[in-house]
């Protein structure tokens, strides 16, 4: 249960408090040290409802910009590894023939380029996201190949947007066109996924045979589906295909993943659940995907800091109203405010994540430096719905930031996924709707 | 067909002629038990009269199988000018409403061919979906007619439709963990969120299977089997083989392969080998008895095969029988065959349609009633063979809803129904709501999860759910209703009278999960009822007019004023004017469903208008509305209820199945049990097409 409670600062750091350290990673130093070619990473944020876009959009292009606008003024610190994209669109979630259903359709293309096919049960299909398509290369050594995590969990109940299965409102993240990278919400599942069996005396044995019997119950199970397939067809020869190319997907991950890079002393302690304050909740999400790709546990992350048509409210900033009932504004300048102050809220949490990543040192530069970071919503203006000139901006990666880029009216998002790819080194021509490569992700 | 005619003329058929004969059911006999099978005949009849359902025996056992009675309409004469008069105008070629057009036809035989189109008349006419609020309707007579002539000559075709292979979503998975192994844990808690489709996490379609799940499966699996091996009884319940194997030989496939060595050890004089030998019979029929639960079938020889390769594993490493057996139990605790529920219908048939399998339906049965896996009843009658037969199949259903595990009911079916599992989400400002607090969360949600417990346990009638004059209510609950004389944590039915509410819509459950974090909203109250209660699907908003506006000189003092307002914008006009009437019926409650007398300053105007015109003040009046046609709210329960329990959207093809359940729980009083045995005895749910949508 989400309540309102006035918290102090104090309360914000809960659970960063204690410093204890991951004993396992001493033991493998040596092997850590083998790593030194320092890896590109990823992560996209996606922030919902879209923006009151006056206070996001820079007044002017390139880097003369005097004063940041409200909405990205908590990234002052970072300003020089930021770039805004202006006049990017996301096309795909335009109605077309498919009617209502923005909200949905926003999140579900964001990061695919692609038109959802519009159903609220049969026939799910939209992906395959572009953080899984750098997954498939970038994740190829690591334990995890890629992270997902938010600060909002599905719908416990009713239906979704007009129409649309609430798959396409919850996932960011698209495995194939029809499995989603389902998001972790919880800390402390996520602490568990990175390092939890890890830690603790004797883990190196324990995990080692954990391991071995984990392959041959994986063997067992799939040589189980082989048989099983062949007397299916159809859509349930096509969920156990789901079902073997996970399990496929785990047994190469245990037979060759590299083991952790050293991150010595980590003042992170096993968070105890979901906190009930959303800034600590999205604080403590940051900081784990900053330890996991400290630690290379992994290289790729989506991080979902609320679903597209969410209605929270966020009493913390001072705004008792639900975000979407609060972004359909209808010109009204009382709400503009608190829209502009909920977007301010969400982009402060960007800025704790790369202020974070600053801070951390990765061979000569810092882990910003070798991370590409986007943040955007799918959707522009949050009363109209509309698709095109997306609030985006892209930061780290040794970017020359601190500028703003306007694209010719339209110029689809999937081109600077484009030339994002082509940065960490992925190979692609096309993805989602391309239609050309961003010459550069900076200005 | 034969069979058919056999049955009818025989000592079953009833006076009336309408010969209510299970026809799919007599098909699924014949393949399954053969002809010999001829107890079929009436149980009990329910009188047609008003009175309430007295006993537990006068449940009607069979089902109307047979078209609706009435000559049998001509096309062109009777029903083509009602179509003409009432649907021709917008679903002509030129303007294809909805995509949807409707052509003339040059005699009776080529139009009963067209099925597709009149699966989808079948779908909305008689359910006065269609044609839509302020068009002219059908009167009653000339609907009646449209329904004979599409009962009697169109969709003869009958298509149960197919289920996609679903996994277990999390609350099926605690369930049968605890059920299978014993252990009180919810591993599943940490598994990701389950998609939902159509408003239930039960839609194959929507249950994906990710690596990460994957994972969750292993870690799981173990801490489910290391938790079993630390709990003496428990263990030793999984490793003592049952007396006997009531599984006839036959269902478990060629014969194993094993025995040899199990063989040769027994034949050796030494006593060691003798002990290993009963070492390896004592964990194959521990096993064996543990995968037949587990995959809700019995496992075949070929797969106890496969399993026993754990337990050779591990006595060859000289660690003992007992490590491979753990090995082998979280194996089959990560296999396809525990964690999807796979339909195949028996492999011999080639028909397009088959039925499922007794343990198919077993398996459909335990998950709809219980989300959780057969027991051992269901398990031994479709051993045996007889679930099907109607008279077993109603005394299980009875037996299963008076079950504790029905709960599932309540807190899986109705908290997604009636939405009050997002009470979980739900945040309220605590300066306007200052009494909102977790602990009266929790007692709206007990509230209502009690109140249709209360329902389905006492086999009431479902028109209850909006018209009953009493709740379940603890003091928190009670003050927030004004209820005196309540004390204490615990809940206790308590009486309505005098307090203006009734039934479900005046729970506080259900108006606090259809209001915002700082107002009451009629337009989400409305398109509840609309969606939830009458069946109907809401219409939706174009992008960039919804929400209110205000920036007017005068401030509206009241929600109500401004819908109003909205409302006189044109754009809006048309949908709201179906969506907010109903709403505003409920006014007189706040976002957390406490009674109010004013909205701010202002007075509150709870008067309401459904679609169809009738007018109500006030939810009580509102729910008594609803309750005068009996039929449209069980024909909208049925849909939610067969979505749920089957797993799949409902296409048009199942509105004859739909139809036949109303018609059914209308003979019964619509007393729950009377839905649930009509439910489950349809063709839907008894059996499946055997070609892939896709393929056919």
């Amino acid at each position: 249960m989400k309540r309102f409670a006035t918290m102090s600062r104090r309360t914000a750091l809960r659970g960063l408090g204690a410093t204890i350290a991951l004993p396992f990673f001493d033991s493998l130093l040596p092997r850590a040290a083998a790593m030194a070619a320092r890896p590109m990473r990823l992560v996209f944020i996606y922030a919902p409802n879209g923006k009151h876009m006056p206070d996001w959009t820079p007044e002017v292009e390139g880097t003369g910009l005097q004063k940041l606008p409200p909405t990205l003024k908590p990234l002052e610190k970072v300003w020089e590894h930021v770039v805004v994209h202006s006049g990017l669109a996301q096309r795909t979630a335009d109605p077309g023939t498919d009617g209502p259903g923005d909200h949905a359709r926003a999140m579900a293309t964001f990061l695919t380029g692609v038109r959802p096919h519009k159903t609220s049960g049969s026939d799910v299909r939209v992906g395959p996201s572009v953080d899984q398509a750098a997954a498939a290369v970038l994740g190829k050594d690591t334990r995890l190949p890629s992270l997902e995590v938010g600060c909002e969990a599905g719908k416990p109940a009713g239906t979704c947007d007009n129409g649309y299965s609430c798959a396409y409102q919850t996932n960011l993240s698209w495995r194939t066109a029809t499995v989603p990278m389902p998001k972790e919400i919880d800390p402390r599942l996520v602490f568990e996924r990175l390092f939890g069996d890890r830690t603790g005396p004797d883990a190196d044995v324990a995990v080692a045979k954990r391991e071995r019997d984990r392959q041959s119950v994986l063997d067992f199970v799939a040589e189980d589906s082989q048989q099983l397939r062949r007397s299916l067809g159809g859509s349930d020869r096509q969920k156990l295909d789901e079902y073997l190319t996970a399990v496929r997907e785990v047994e190469t991950r245990i037979r060759s993943a590299q083991p952790a890079t050293d991150i010595g002393q980590t003042k992170l302690t096993r968070p105890s659940g979901v906190p009930e304050n959303y800034q600590e909740h999205a604080r403590l999400l940051a900081e784990l995907i900053a330890l996991a790709f400290q630690a290379d546990l992994t290289r790729v992350a989506t991080f979902v800091l609320g679903n597209d048509g969410s209605n929270r409210s966020y009493r913390e900033v001072g705004v008792a109203e639900g975000h979407h009932d609060i972004s359909h504004h209808g010109g009204d300048p009382v709400k503009f405010k608190k829209l502009s102050t909920v977007n301010r809220f969400h982009v402060s949490q960007l800025a704790y994540l790369l202020e974070r990543m600053k801070a951390i040192p990765n061979g000569d530069s810092s882990l910003l430096d070798r991370c590409l970071v986007v943040y955007g919503s799918g959707i522009s203006d949050g009363d109209r719905h509309n698709h095109d000139d997306l609030p985006v901006l892209v930061a780290g990666g040794g970017l020359r930031g601190g500028c703003h880029v306007r694209h010719r009216a339209n110029t689809p998002l999937c081109n600077l996924y484009l030339a994002l790819l082509d940065r960490v080194g992925v190979k692609a021509d096309r993805f989602g709707d391309s239609n050309g490569r961003l010459p550069s992700l900076s200005g | 067909m034969q069979v058919f005619h056999a049955f009818k003329s025989g000592p079953g058929s009833n006076v009336m002629g309408r010969g209510r004969l299970a026809l799919g059911l007599a098909i699924a006999m014949v393949v399954f038990v053969g002809i010999g099978m001829s107890l079929f005949r009436p149980l009990y009849r329910a009188d047609n009269g008003m009175a309430g359902p007295t006993s537990e025996s006068d449940i009607d056992g069979e089902l109307d199988e047979v078209p609706r009675e009435g000559k049998s309409p001509s096309f062109t004469a009777e029903v083509a000018p009602i179509l003409t008069q009432y649907c021709a105008g917008c679903h002509s070629e030129d303007h294809a409403e909805g995509g949807f057009v409707l052509v003339s036809y040059p005699n009776d035989a080529t139009a009963a061919k067209d099925t597709e189109v009149w699966q989808r008349v079948a779908a909305m006419v008689p359910s006065r979906r269609m044609p839509p609020a302020g068009h002219p309707r059908p009167s009653q007579k000339e609907l009646e007619v449209i329904a004979v002539w599409l009962d009697q000559a169109a969709g003869r075709t009958v298509d149960p439709g197919r289920v996609t292979m679903r996994r277990l979503n999390r609350a099926e998975y605690n369930n049968t963990i605890h059920d299978l192994v014993g252990v009180t844990f919810n591993p599943a808690d940490d598994f990701p969120a389950d998609d939902s489709g159509d408003g239930f996490d039960t839609i194959g379609d929507v249950l994906s299977v990710s690596p990460t799940l994957v994972e969750k499966y292993l870690t799981a699996a173990e801490a489910v089997v290391n938790a079993a091996t630390a709990n003496p009884s428990i263990w030793k319940r999984i490793t003592t083989p049952p007396e006997q194997d009531y599984i006839p030989f036959v269902l478990r496939g060629m014969p194993p392969q094993r025995a040899d060595a199990v063989k040769g050890l027994r034949e050796t004089p030494d006593p060691e080998a003798a002990t290993r030998a009963a070492e390896i019979d004592r964990a194959y029929y521990a096993l064996q008895a543990f995968a037949d639960r587990a995959y809700r079938r019995p496992i075949t020889h070929a797969e106890m095969y496969r399993l026993m390769r754990f337990v050779d594993m591990s006595i060859n490493r000289g660690e003992g029988p007992d490590e491979g057996l753990k090995l082998a139990l979280k194996a089959i605790l990560v296999s396809p065959h525990f964690l999807f529920k796979v339909e195949q219908g028996p492999r011999t048939v080639d028909d397009a349609v088959s039925p499922l399998s007794d343990f198919e339906l077993a398996t459909r049965l335990s998950y709809f009633l219980w989300s959780s896996m057969p027991d051992e009843e269901l398990y031994r009658l479709a051993a045996s063979r007889k679930l099907r037969e109607p008279r077993t199949l109603i005394a299980q259903v009875r037996r299963m809803l008076k079950n504790p595990r029905s709960h599932a009911l309540a807190e899986q079916f109705a908290g997604q129904w009636l939405q009050t599992r997002a009470l979980t989400e739900v945040a309220r400002d605590t300066v306007l709501y200052p009494g909102f607090d977790a602990e009266l969360v929790q007692a709206m949600r007990t509230e209502t999860d009690m109140f249709f417990d209360d329902i389905v346990k006492e086999d009431q009638s479902v028109v209850e759910l909006l018209t009953a004059d009493y709740t379940f209510a603890n003091e928190r609950l009670a003050r927030h209703y004004g209820i005196a004389g309540v004390s204490g944590t615990n809940f206790r039915r308590v009486s309505l009278a005098g307090t203006g509410r009734s039934g479900i819509l005046t729970h506080a459950s259900i108006l606090t999960v259809t209001s915002g974090p700082t107002r009451t909203s009629p337009v989400k109250r409305g398109k509840w009822v609309l969606e939830n209660m009458l069946g109907a699907p809401a219409p939706t908003p174009p992008p960039g007019v919804d929400g209110l506006k205000d920036d007017h000189a005068v401030k509206p003092a009241t929600i109500r004023e401004q819908l109003e307002r909205h409302r006189s914008r044109a754009e809006c006009a048309a949908c709201h004017a179906r969506l907010d009437p109903l709403g505003f019926g409920l006014e007189s409650f706040d976002a957390v469903g406490a009674r109010r007398e004013r909205d701010g300053e202002s007075p509150i105007d709870a008067s309401g208008l459904l679609p169809d015109g009738r007018t109500f003040r006030g939810p009580a009046e509102l729910a008594a509305v609803l309750a005068e046609r009996p039929e449209d709210f069980a024909r909208c329960l049925t849909q939610k209820l067969l979505t749920y329990g089957l797993g799949r959207s409902l296409k048009a093809a199942d509105w004859r199945a739909v139809d036949r359940v109303v018609r059914h729980a209308a003979r019964n009083h619509y007393r729950f049990s009377s839905l649930i045995f009509a439910i489950v005895s349809s063709d839907p749910f008894m059996r499946r097409h055997n070609q892939p949508e896709e393929m056919r």
